[in-house]
């Protein structure tokens, strides 16, 4: 893992240990440590600041409480990114629970739509800076359903097989791919459709 | 193209099809250009996303951000709302089975020697009181000496809402893997 290469003092796995002794001390430099990473992985998924800061904290406490469990078989970041991605998911179902579906959402749920999209022949991202680049993919993720942007997230960003995603989203592979399928489709469009408006 | 193929070329671009089928796949995207069009902007697509997620920074000050996260945490610890180790959660798990079979195994042995041993004459004498010492069950019981009867429903008390949150934690198969 980089980031605690990068990071003068000890290592994350020896942190790691004095946590699990009880030290708040090193379990506050682990949380200083990654608390952005951990932090962005909420925004991306939530797509609102408060919410995303109250998750990560929570995922936080989380780790701290269940820290003696933990047993290095992944790196601690990824162990602490898979609990605020729980966190992400219960919370974003009990939300679906509370609001309508949208009209748009009843129709991506059909399905048909993303076949109907036009193929994106020409590379939208040509030439763009990397911040600028970044700025549409975020842009763009934001106007994805919340069940469309986690698939997307969690295979493309966080490289878990469909399987792993159904398991997590609890629902069936076929739908994982559907969805991905959808997202992928549509993230296209978008780049695509910035990339028209730069140029027009 | 149909829908199914649709994914099925997906999966192929994912690695995500066995051998078999993933040389139909390939085979099928080497001859036809609909379906090569699809994988050029999957990996296209796939190309500009990876390694390209904004890099973002917690908005609150580093230390009003730990701030909360430790008083939270001392607050359960002071409370005593600790996650138990995975031993005692399944020794747990075990008493929650033991102790309602525990207590069915008495009930019945308790009943079987009221039958066989005290023969009832009058309203009273079938009154027969069977105690249950067991904290976590309640039964409630009929007997009908004209019917020979005697039933027993056993149920488990309310359980605490520590104990409901515990059984339901979304995190505990992440947890155990």
């Amino acid at each position: 893992m980089a980031s605690h290469q990068e990071q003068p003092g000890p290592t994350d796995d020896v942190l790691v240990r004095r946590s699990q002794k009880g030290s708040m001390e090193a379990f506050e430099v682990l949380v200083g440590r990654h608390r952005d990473k951990i932090y962005a992985r909420a925004f991306s998924m939530m797509r609102n600041e408060d919410e995303a800061v109250d998750l990560s904290q929570e995922a936080w406490v989380k780790g701290w409480q269940r820290l003696k469990q933990f047993q290095g078989d992944s790196s601690f970041v990824t162990w602490m990114t898979r609990i605020v991605i729980n966190l992400c998911l219960d919370q974003l179902r009990k939300q679906k629970r509370q609001r309508a579906e949208s009209i748009e959402q009843l129709e991506e749920d059909l399905g048909g739509v993303e076949r109907q999209m036009p193929t994106v022949t020409v590379n939208p991202t040509e030439g763009l800076e990397r911040s600028e680049l970044r700025r549409r993919i975020d842009d763009a993720l934001g106007k994805l359903s919340y069940e469309h942007r986690t698939v997307l997230i969690l295979h493309e960003f966080e490289d878990l097989e469909y399987k792993e995603i159904a398991k997590r989203m609890e629902c069936s592979i076929g739908t994982v791919m559907s969805r991905l399928f959808y997202a992928r489709r549509k993230m296209a469009t978008l780049m695509a459709g910035y990339k028209r408006e730069e140029l027009s | 193209m149909n829908g199914d193929l649709m994914l099925k070329v997906q999966a192929w671009v994912d690695g995500e099809l066995p051998g078999e089928e993933a040389r139909q796949v390939e085979a099928l995207v080497s001859g036809n250009k609909e379906a090569a069009a699809l994988v050029s902007e999957l990996r296209l697509t796939r190309g500009f996303l990876q390694g390209n997620e904004t890099a973002l920074k917690v908005p609150d000050s580093p230390e009003f951000y730990w701030s909360k996260i430790r008083r939270e945490i001392e607050r359960l610890d002071a409370s005593g709302q600790s996650v138990p180790a995975p031993s005692s959660a399944l020794w747990a798990a075990l008493r929650r089975f033991m102790v309602p079979a525990s207590g069915l195994a008495l009930v019945m042995i308790v009943a079987a020697l009221s039958f066989k041993y005290f023969s009832p004459a009058t309203f009273e004498d079938q009154m027969v009181e069977v105690e249950n010492l067991s904290e976590e069950m309640s039964s409630i019981s009929y007997r009908s000496q004209a019917d020979n009867m005697f039933v027993v429903y056993l149920y488990a008390k309310e359980q605490t809402k520590a104990e409901d949150e515990s059984q339901f934690d979304p995190l505990d198969d992440l947890l155990f893997q």
